[in-house]
């Protein structure tokens, strides 16, 4: 089946799928170029926690610093400014440029833009969260495959394994990693494929369990197929559907996780953006800023129904 | 050509009784798992930065009092000659003295771990009831409205981070509408009053905090189903049923069904230790302290005691819970040996 | 009906100290000889009566007697007596019992118990604040805790025999939920408690606090995040207290790290952060920048000092004054082929220093420097801290009234641990605190520590950012409550609740 085929004959619900993870790469790669500079951080006391839609004169001076102001108008050879409620004089020659900017997404605490910071942190959590997620389900369906089909010696350690890893408080291990190695973005992935492939070879071994005890595995076996042709030709099919929708919502764990870890010191660390991040950080603020919560909230959720309508789609195509 | 998951060297004793000795051999890995464990928490507390004494750090204690505080809990001593002492108090059933808490760590546990039972358990309920109750009804229009509605509702809800769920349900629940207590146990009234007064005060807290931990669950459980129920759809006995007269929402109910909560079972018993360890984030919004707070605090401390005794009781439900997941998993599916 | 983080561990100070908020709850239900007033700011402090109606100096100053009030009881009717006095201090000088207080009692010898009411403290020194540490801890009940033996301490839960001697003794304790201390009726001091009870419930989530407080369901939280102040303020039920406190934060820069033993870098990176801006965004306005080493609320503070002003000019300077140049033109100084690259580590659980950090990351780079924000778990941080391994961290100290520069800012010694954990080192600086410890008359102490404060600030060990308000937030309904930085709960006989 070509690949044009495979779009051809694909449901809707597959071509909705893919629309919006499209929709959200394209977004995530070509967006920041488009945006302004995610860590500018402009002039937090009158920029900063603005809602959506928000608009300010931004004043940028010499110095380097930044003011923002609701109203500007010029008088002779000074800026004035309505700031804080109050009008500021800023003698031009202090002035390096004058912007009149939107706040389309709103500002965070610091006046920085979560327009910016979206596109910018969805760039580093989908790449996370897809290069760990298939690393994952790599090494998660390999190992439950070879367990639930060979049993004995070999599933007892893994599972056991596995059980250990469930056990240990992982906390601890992260912290320990946290003080060995300098955070960087390799080990975040490998981490977080660490702590999700236990629940993939889990998932696996189970229907492998099933499967092998059905009828057809059975007679395959009976006419003397190879494992790995069972494998391949009779197994792994019947895993697609499990494995696909449990990879959707793996999605989502992985990209809350990756918060979670950039709190030991060992994610992505400020002021890069990523989305598990900001939802992180909105913690406090939820009450009088929902935007900051919601808006990558929103995103993640998007990511994963995109990922799920995905998966759902090729399950789909697989029963049929 | 018999290759059974584990059914090896269990031939004498199976003749009796192939689940006894099934448990029995699993007990035995687990105790073997319990040790390794217990070693490997207690090599990584060690080795981890910092001890209970770091906390002193502020300038009004004098340093030397951290030095004093090492030496009091034998921090000074080689990490191997600790934990012996811990593993031979702990197989007498001694778990020491929390350093934090200054009681028993029985104690604290005793304390901590049935008011996160009680949560996690309930949550676990409403979690498995929504989630088959809205995966049934998604599947009676496959790819109709209301089965796409619920597909993304449930994923929403699964993407959600926990502490924007809780605060929005207390926002809701509690503050607009004033339906539920925002948060704790017992009201004070109800920490005075007994009996079915007291109860029923407990359950009207105990609210808000399931439903917070049943939500995200809910959505996985519901994908799950949906999508075994469609598979299940497909194969024979369904078609042959279906063929027989029998109707539509019958055949889902009385056949596929039960076939569909195969994989919720493996789920079901991956979230054993999460019944005993509980969730922090909703332990915290809904001041709820279980074992969730109780090891995030022992961690951030490095109260080792506690950690080691918290760890212990998880190991224990992990064991138990796979224990129960694979016989309940051959008691469903006789297809499966053990 | 008042708001806590966190459930109190123990009512035995001499178990586990260091949480203030704790000390707070203890000290409602036992008693002190005397009552530290809040007049720091005008010299050392003063003290009131309380358990001890009155005391008395020798001759030569190095023996204080304590004049007990006879009329005082313990909660299971026992009079509070000298033995109790005795036995306290006996308590906070044992190292079996690992209370961080023991050095404090350093300079007393011995607490001799002359009849039922009248203890005799004997110095080995004089000094300003003979009367603070002797007034240190808790009076606690001799009759019932005596029976614990020493080594047994440590592990021992004191809640079933509790004895107490406070205006409000505990009625009930549901643990990590809620406190309910009542008034006690026998209770000897004065003016007696209006309030009935006193229900402490605990609330860990700071959302959660504040929506409780604003519902009406809390009538006083501490603590009020400075991002929700304004919330609090516009509330018409609820009066915001905000009032200098006793927190001050800083960069702590690694003075043994080649880069950050260079004075010069250090200054320029004060020079370089906006501090002003820092403090108004990150604390909302609800903190004062730091220029030294003593709060410019203490009666020490030295207000001749001048504070490094925002100055990324000179900053610029003094790093090429010290051979930073940027020789490979990518933006970031450098020198022998080492970029000026840092980590600036902070607690992972702090949204302030979150902000801080990102903040001076900001500023720093617009002179070239290229600083790492860095989140650390806060108890690894603190140990890195604590043994060097770290460049630059954000961090801040709650100062005590007592002031004692000794601990954070002279020479670390090898052997004996040290609060300066910067390895902040200058043999002058040694010398003067010194002095100014031996010194007995606070007037002529006052002259050496702004000496000190002057050669601090000059040479930057840390980058002084923020004194911090304390934010407290008290219903409208409660009357009668004077809240000061020493504790929420200082005047709590005379608060009462209107309708």
């Amino acid at each position: 089946m070509s690949l044009s085929a495979t779009f051809g004959d694909a449901s809707p619900r597959l071509r909705a799928g893919l629309l919006v993870m499209l929709a959200l790469s394209a977004a995530a790669i070509l967006g920041p170029l488009a945006s302004q500079d995610p860590n500018r951080i402009t002039d937090p006391p009158e920029a900063g926690l603005l809602p959506p839609g928000s608009m300010r004169s931004v004043v940028r001076l010499r110095t380097g610093a930044t003011l923002a102001g609701q109203q500007l108008r010029f008088e002779h050879d000074s800026l004035v400014l309505l700031r804080l409620g109050v009008t500021e004089t800023v003698t031009v020659s202090n002035v390096e440029r004058v912007d009149s900017v939107r706040f389309w997404l709103g500002t965070d605490a610091l006046g920085r833009d979560v327009l910016a910071r979206l596109l910018c942190g969805g760039r580093v959590t989908l790449a996370i969260g897809l290069t760990s997620l298939l690393l994952a389900l790599g090494v998660g369906t390999c190992l439950g495959l070879a367990a639930g089909w060979r049993g004995g010696l070999l599933d007892g350690v893994l599972m056991r394994l596995v059980d250990a890893l469930l056990a240990v408080p992982v906390l601890f291990l992260l912290i320990i990693i946290a003080a060995l190695f300098r955070p960087s973005l390799t080990a975040l992935v490998l981490l977080l494929a660490l702590t999700a492939w236990t629940g993939v070879a889990r998932l696996v071994r189970g229907q492998v369990l099933t499967l092998k005890e059905r009828e057809f595995v059975l007679a395959a076996r009976a006419i003397g197929a190879s494992p790995s042709r069972i494998a391949a030709t009779h197994l792994v099919p019947n895993l697609l559907t499990p494995l696909a929708q449990d990879a959707a919502l793996r999605l989502a764990d992985l990209v809350l996780a990756e918060a979670a870890l950039s709190f030991l010191g060992l994610g992505v660390q400020p002021p890069l953006a990523s989305w598990g991040g900001m939802v992180a950080q909105a913690e406090a603020q939820v009450f009088h800023a929902w935007w900051l919560a919601v808006l990558p909230g929103a995103a993640i959720t998007l990511t994963v129904v995109g990922a799920a309508v995905t998966a759902d789609g090729l399950a789909e195509m697989g029963r049929s | 050509m018999r290759q059974g998951g584990g059914a090896d060297g269990g031939s004498g004793a199976r003749r009796h009784n192939p689940l006894l000795a099934f448990a029995l051999r699993r007990l035995g890995s687990g105790a073997l798992l319990l040790l390794l464990v217990a070693t490997a928490t207690f090599a990584l507390v060690s080795f981890a930065p910092g001890d209970i004494a770091s906390r002193l750090s502020d300038p009004r204690i004098p340093p030397a009092a951290r030095e004093r505080w090492r030496q009091h809990f034998g921090l000074d001593r080689p990490w191997p000659e600790r934990y012996g002492e811990w593993l031979g108090a702990a197989v007498r059933g001694d778990f020491g003295t929390s350093w934090l808490h200054h009681r028993g760590v029985g104690a604290v546990l005793g304390e901590a771990v049935p008011r996160t039972l009680l949560l996690t358990s309930v949550g676990l309920l409403l979690e498995l009831a929504g989630g088959i109750a809205l995966a049934l009804s998604q599947i009676r229009r496959p790819h109709g409205t209301a089965d796409r509605t619920i597909t993304v509702v449930t994923l929403a809800a699964y993407a959600m981070p926990t502490f924007v769920v809780a605060l929005g349900l207390v926002y809701l629940f509690s503050f607009r509408l004033g339906l539920f207590p925002a948060s704790h146990l017992l009201s004070p009234e109800g920490e005075m009053a007994t009996g079915w007064r007291r109860v029923a005060d407990l359950l009207h807290h105990l609210v808000l905090p399931a439903v917070a931990v049943g939500v995200a669950g809910a959505g996985a459980v519901a994908r799950y189903v949906r999508g075994s129920l469609l598979d299940e759809r497909t194969q024979g006995y369904i078609v042959a049923a279906r063929a027989r007269g029998c109707s539509q929402w019958r055949a889902t109910l009385v056949h596929a069904l039960p076939n569909s909560l195969l994989p919720l079972i493996t789920m079901v018993g991956l979230s054993i230790p999460f019944l005993v360890s509980g969730s922090l984030v909703v332990e915290v919004v809904f001041a709820w302290p279980g074992m969730g707070l109780a090891m995030y605090n022992a961690a951030l401390a490095r109260d080792v005691p506690m950690l080691m005794g918290g760890t212990v009781v998880a190991t224990v439900a992990v064991v138990v819970g796979n224990l129960v997941a694979d016989i309940a998993y051959a008691a469903a599916d006789p297809r499966i040996r053990l | 009906m008042v708001g806590i983080v966190q459930d109190v561990t123990t009512f035995n100070e001499y178990q586990w100290s260091g949480d203030s908020y704790e000390l707070q709850i203890i000290g409602l239900m036992f008693p002190s000889l005397m009552v530290e007033q809040p007049d720091y700011s005008l010299h050392p402090p003063s003290f009131a009566p309380s358990l001890a109606s009155a005391w008395e100096f020798s001759q030569d100053n190095s023996v204080v007697t304590f004049h007990l009030r006879q009329d005082a009881r313990w909660s299971d009717g026992t009079p509070v007596t000298a033995e109790d006095v005795r036995f306290t201090y006996l308590v906070q000088k044992d190292p079996r019992i690992s209370s961080p207080g023991l050095e404090i009692k350093d300079f007393i010898t011995d607490v001799e118990v002359i009849d039922r009411f009248t203890a005799k403290f004997h110095f080995s020194r004089v000094y300003p604040y003979q009367l603070m540490d002797a007034n240190d801890g808790h009076v606690i009940p001799a009759h019932a805790w005596g029976k614990v033996p020493l080594e047994k301490w440590e592990s021992t839960d004191f809640e079933p025999i509790l004895v107490t001697s406070g205006p409000f003794r505990l009625a009930s304790h549901s643990r990590g939920q809620t406190l309910v201390l009542e008034r006690d009726p026998d209770w000897w001091g004065s003016p007696r408690p209006n309030l009935d009870r006193v229900v402490l419930r605990v609330i860990p989530d700071v959302s959660s606090q504040l929506n409780q407080l604003l519902s009406g369901d809390l009538h006083l939280l501490e603590l009020i995040p400075p991002r929700e102040a304004g919330r609090v303020r516009a509330h018409p039920d609820l009066e915001l207290i905000a009032q200098p406190g006793l927190l001050w934060g800083f960069i702590g820069w690694n003075n043994r790290d080649p880069v950050f033993a260079d004075r010069r870098v250090r200054r320029a990176m004060s020079l370089a952060i906006n501090r002003t801006a820092l403090v108004d965004t990150a604390y909302h306005g609800f903190a004062k920048v730091a220029n030294g080493p003593i709060l410019s609320s203490m009666w020490a503070y030295n207000k001749a000092i001048q504070p490094l002003p925002f100055d990324p000019e000179q900053a610029r300077r003094l790093l090429a004054e010290a051979g930073w140049r940027d020789s490979d033109a990518d933006g970031v100084l450098d020198r022998g082929g080492r970029a000026l690259e840092f980590d600036l580590l902070y607690p992972s659980s702090n949204p302030i220093r979150h902000d801080i950090a990102v903040l001076a990351q900001a500023d720093l780079a617009r002179v070239g420097v290229a600083c790492r924000p860095t989140q650390v778990e806060f108890t690894s941080l603190l140990a890195r801290q604590e043994s060097g391994d770290f460049q630059a961290t954000v961090t801040a100290w709650s100062e005590a009234t007592k002031i004692d520069l000794t601990s954070a800012w002279t020479t670390p010694s090898a052997t004996q641990g040290s609060n300066n954990f910067m390895a902040y080192s200058n043999p002058e600086v040694d010398r003067l605190i010194a002095a100014a410890r031996e010194e007995s008359d606070h007037t002529r102490a006052k002259v050496i520590l702004d000496r000190i404060q002057e050669i601090l600030v000059d040479d930057q060990p840390v980058t002084f950012l923020y004194e911090a308000q304390q934010l407290t937030a008290i219903s409208r309904r409660v009357g009668g409550a004077d809240i000061n930085p020493l504790s929420v709960f200082f005047n709590v006989q005379d608060w009462y609740l209107t309708p």
